[in-house]
C-alpha cells in the first residue's frame, strides 16, 4: 500500500512514456492526422540513414570519450587534491563551478571562443605566429567533433567531486601503513586509491556513458549536427524528425537510444560491475 | 490512517486528472483569460509595439477579456513548443503560426479555431489580396495572415563606394566584378551562412538565384530539374574565394547578420523586421543600407522574395465567448491603424492594407518599393519544402563548401531527404 503513490507515479511517468515511444516507433505519425502501424520499417529507414549511421557512430564517441577520458581526468584530479595541497578547496570549487552555470551560457561563450574570424583562440594562435594552425574550429570536417568534445571531456567537476568524496572515505591509516613499507605516492595511488575506489568510478563511468549516449546540448548549441553531419548525435536526429512532425522515425531513435543504453548497462555491469562487487567484497 | 492516506491519493489523482477538463469547460460568465505565448518579446523588434497594443486590448475590454502574453524569445523553442502541445491535442488559447507545408499539417485535424466564415465578412477587406487565399487549405482559414517577408539583397553603399563600385551589379558577371574589386578593398563581400535551423542567410541567396534561372514558376518544378545544379554552382562561388567570411560555415544568423552590421560584409539578405535591429545596433550601416534586386543569373531579373512569415491562430474551443474573445483579439491586432503602429516601430510589412506615415522608417520605405518594382514575386526554398528538407540544406551546402560534394551531390542530398 505504501509503495503504491510511488507505483503509480513510476508508472505514469516512465512505464506509459516508455510504452508510448515504443508504441509510436512502429507508426508512420505526424501527430496530428491518423497513424498507420508500419512495423519496424522506422528502424530499418533510421539504420539505413547514412545521417544515423553518422550519429550513432558519434554517440559511441562521446560514450568513449566521457566514460574513459573525462573520468581518467576527474579521478586525476581528485587524487591530487586528496592529498590537500595548498589551495585545494579553491580549486576543487573552480572545478565545480561549470555545473552550476548553464548549459547555454557555457556552449555560447565557447562559440565564441572558437569562432574563425574573431574567436580567441585563432588570435592566440596569430600572436605566436601559428597562423598556419588557424582553424574554422566549429566548421571544418576535421575539427568541430573534437572541439566539442574537448570544451564537454575538461568539465570534470561533476565527478571529481564524487570521486574525490570517495578517496576522501579511505582510513588515513592504509597509506600510512604503505609509507611505512616504503611505497611511494604513485604506488600508493595505484595500489590502495584505485582498488578502493573502483566501484565509485564503473558508477561515474556508468553515468558518464549514459549522459555520451543522450548527449545534445553542446552539439545543439554549437553545431547542430553540422557541417555536413559530422557532429550529428541520435539526440539531434530525433529532435530533428521531430520538428518535422515525423513522431514515428523520431521515437525509433528514441527507442533505439533505449536498447543501446540497457545493453551499455548491461555490459558495463557485467564487466567493469562485476569486478567491482569483487574487490568491494574483498575490502 | 492507511484509509486516509489512499483516499487523499485518489482524490489527489482525480483532481490532475480532471484539471485539464476543467480548463477547458465552457465559462459562463466572468473575464476570459487568453493565453499568447510569442516570441515577439525581448530583443525582438516587435516586442514593444505588440506589448502595447495587448495593454490597450486589455484595457478596452477590461473585465470582459484579458490577453495574457507568455514570453518565448527563442523561435526555434517556440516551434518546438507548439508542436509538442499541438501533437498532444491541446493548442495555446493564441499563438505565432509560421505558415510552412509541415505546419499546415495542423490545419488537418480540428485543434485550430476555424475562421473561414468570419474572413468572409467585412474583415476580409483589410487584407492585401492573396494572403487569406494562401491560409486556406481544403476551404478552410485556420490562421489569420499577419505578419509578411520581403527578402531583398541588402548591401553597404559606402563600403562599395570604397572599393569603386557605383551601381548594384545587375547580373552575375558583374556581380563577380564587383565581388573583386571589394576584395582588393579589404571588404568581404557576402554575408553567408551554414548553420542555423535553415542556413537562412544562404538558403535567401539560394532562392533568389534559383528565382532568376527559373522565373515566377520556379516552385513547381521538381528538384531533379538542372537549374537547382546550377543555382547550387552559383552559390558555391559565393563560398569560395573569399567571396564570404570564414566562419560562414557552420556560422548561424548571428554570425551573417552580425558580420554585415559591423561592416566587415558588404552584402547580405533578411526581411524588413531586421530594420529596428541594425538601426539601434548599427547605425552607421544602417544609414549606408540600400536594397536591390538579385544579381541575373538565368533568363529573369528583378524578382523579390516574398513570403507569409507569421499568421495568427488559436485553439478551436466550443465556449461561444471564449470563441468570440479570439476573434476580437484577432481582429483588434489586424486593425490597419494598429497594424501601421507595429509596422513602424519594428520596420515589418503586414498582409493587411495600411498606408506608412510621412515619418516612417526610410529603409522600410525601401523595401515598400521594393515589392513595388518586383517584376515576379516567388516564395523561399524553406516555404516550398518540409523543414527536414530545409534542415538538411544546410548540412548539404557544408558539405559542398567543404569539398565533401559536388553541386550536383548537394541537390541530391535534398532529394534524398524529400523522399
Amino acid at each position: 500500500m505504501f509503495l503504491s503513490p510511488a507505483l503509480i507515479l513510476f508508472a505514469l511517468y516512465f512505464v506509459y512514456p516508455l510504452g508510448f515511444v515504443f508504441a509510436t516507433s512502429t507508426l508512420d505519425w505526424n501527430g496530428i492526422s491518423n497513424a498507420r502501424f508500419v512495423g519496424l520499417r522506422n528502424y530499418l529507414d533510421n539504420f539505413q540513414s547514412r545521417t544515423f549511421q553518422i550519429s550513432i557512430r558519434n554517440n559511441f564517441i562521446w560514450v568513449a570519450s566521457l566514460g574513459f577520458v573525462q573520468i581518467s581526468l576527474a579521478a586525476l584530479v581528485a587524487m591530487i587534491l586528496a592529498r590537500q595541497p595548498r589551495g585545494w578547496r579553491f580549486f576543487r570549487t573552480v572545478y565545480f563551478l561549470p555545473n552550476v552555470i548553464s548549459q547555454v551560457a557555457i556552449a555560447m561563450m565557447w562559440a565564441a571562443l572558437y569562432n574563425a574570424e574573431y574567436g580567441a583562440i585563432n588570435q592566440f594562435l596569430e600572436l605566436l605566429g601559428l597562423e598556419h594552425l588557424t582553424h574554422n574550429w566549429l566548421g571544418e570536417i576535421g575539427t568541430a567533433l573534437p572541439s566539442i568534445l574537448i570544451q564537454q571531456v575538461f568539465y570534470i567537476g561533476y565527478f571529481m567531486i564524487i570521486i574525490l568524496a570517495s578517496i576522501m572515505s579511505i582510513p588515513e591509516s592504509y597509506y600510512s601503513a604503505a609509507q611505512i613499507d616504503g611505497a611511494n605516492v604513485l604506488q600508493q595511488e595505484i595500489h590502495i586509491t584505485l582498488p578502493m575506489i573502483r566501484p565509485i568510478l564503473v558508477t561515474a563511468m556508468t553515468l558518464a556513458m549514459a549522459y555520451g549516449l543522450r548527449h545534445f546540448e553542446a552539439t545543439f548549441l554549437l553545431t547542430n549536427g553540422g557541417p555536413a553531419h559530422r557532429t550529428s548525435v541520435l539526440g539531434i536526429q530525433l529532435y530533428k524528425m521531430f520538428s518535422a512532425l515525423d513522431y514515428g522515425h523520431a521515437n525509433a531513435i528514441g527507442g533505439t537510444l533505449v536498447i543501446i543504453g540497457l545493453v551499455l548497462i548491461a555490459v558495463i555491469r557485467s564487466t567493469l560491475g562485476r569486478h567491482a562487487d569483487a574487490s568491494d567484497m574483498t575490502q | 490512517m492507511r484509509r486516509i492516506i489512499s483516499t487523499l491519493i485518489v482524490v489527489a489523482l482525480a483532481l490532475v486528472m480532471t484539471t485539464p477538463l476543467m480548463a477547458t469547460a465552457p465559462q459562463e460568465e466572468g473575464e476570459i483569460v487568453l493565453n499568447f505565448p510569442t516570441f515577439w518579446v525581448g530583443q525582438d523588434s516587435k516586442a514593444e509595439p505588440i506589448a502595447d497594443l495587448v495593454e490597450s486590448f486589455n484595457a478596452e475590454h477590461a473585465s470582459e477579456i484579458r490577453v495574457v502574453i507568455e514570453a518565448n524569445p527563442d523561435t526555434d523553442g517556440y516551434r518546438d513548443k507548439i508542436n509538442t502541445q499541438m501533437a498532444a491535442g491541446q493548442a495555446p488559447d493564441i499563438f505565432v503560426f509560421a505558415p510552412d507545408p509541415t505546419t499546415f499539417q495542423y490545419y488537418d485535424s480540428d485543434i485550430l479555431m476555424d475562421f473561414t466564415e468570419e474572413l468572409q465578412g467585412s474583415w476580409r477587406n483589410d487584407f492585401v489580396p492573396g494572403y487569406i487565399e494562401e491560409s486556406t487549405k481544403n476551404g478552410r482559414t485556420k490562421s489569420v495572415p499577419y505578419e509578411i517577408g520581403l527578402t531583398p539583397i541588402w548591401y553597404n553603399s559606402e563600403l562599395f563606394a570604397q572599393a569603386g563600385v557605383d551601381e548594384f551589379p545587375a547580373t552575375i558577371e558583374e556581380f563577380q566584378d564587383a565581388a573583386d574589386a571589394l576584395k582588393a578593398a579589404g571588404i568581404v563581400p557576402t554575408s553567408q551562412m551554414t548553420g542555423g535551423s535553415n542556413a537562412w542567410t544562404s538558403m535567401l541567396w539560394y532562392s533568389h538565384i534559383v528565382g532568376s534561372l527559373g522565373g515566377p514558376d520556379v516552385w513547381s518544378k521538381p528538384l531533379s530539374d538542372p537549374l537547382f545544379v546550377e543555382a547550387a554552382e552559383v552559390l558555391l562561388r559565393m563560398y569560395q574565394d573569399g567571396n564570404t567570411t570564414r566562419d560562414a560555415v557552420g556560422g548561424d544568423a548571428g554570425v551573417s547578420g552580425g558580420h554585415y552590421m559591423a561592416g566587415n560584409t558588404a552584402m547580405f539578405i533578411n526581411g524588413p523586421w531586421y530594420i529596428g535591429r541594425i538601426r539601434g545596433d548599427a547605425p552607421e550601416t544602417y544609414a549606408a543600407t540600400r536594397l536591390a534586386p538579385a544579381p541575373q543569373v538565368g533568363d529573369y531579373y528583378g524578382h523579390q522574395l516574398g513570403f507569409m512569415l507569421s499568421n495568427l491562430a488559436a485553439a478551436n474551443t466550443d465556449d461561444e465567448r471564449k470563441r468570440d474573445a479570439v476573434i476580437t483579439f484577432m481582429q483588434y491586432m489586424t486593425d490597419p491603424d494598429n497594424v501601421k503602429l507595429v509596422s513602424e516601430a519594428a520596420g515589418s510589412l503586414f498582409a493587411i492594407k495600411y498606408e506608412l506615415g510621412a515619418d516612417a522608417d526610410p529603409l522600410q520605405r525601401e523595401f515598400v518599393r521594393a515589392a513595388s518594382e518586383a517584376t515576379f514575386v516567388i516564395g523561399l526554398f524553406s516555404s516550398r519544402y518540409p523543414v527536414d528538407v530545409v534542415a538538411e540544406f544546410g548540412q548539404a551546402l557544408a558539405a559542398m563548401a567543404l569539398g565533401e560534394a559536388t553541386p550536383a551531390e548537394f541537390v541530391e542530398m535534398l532529394i534524398e531527404v524529400n523522399n
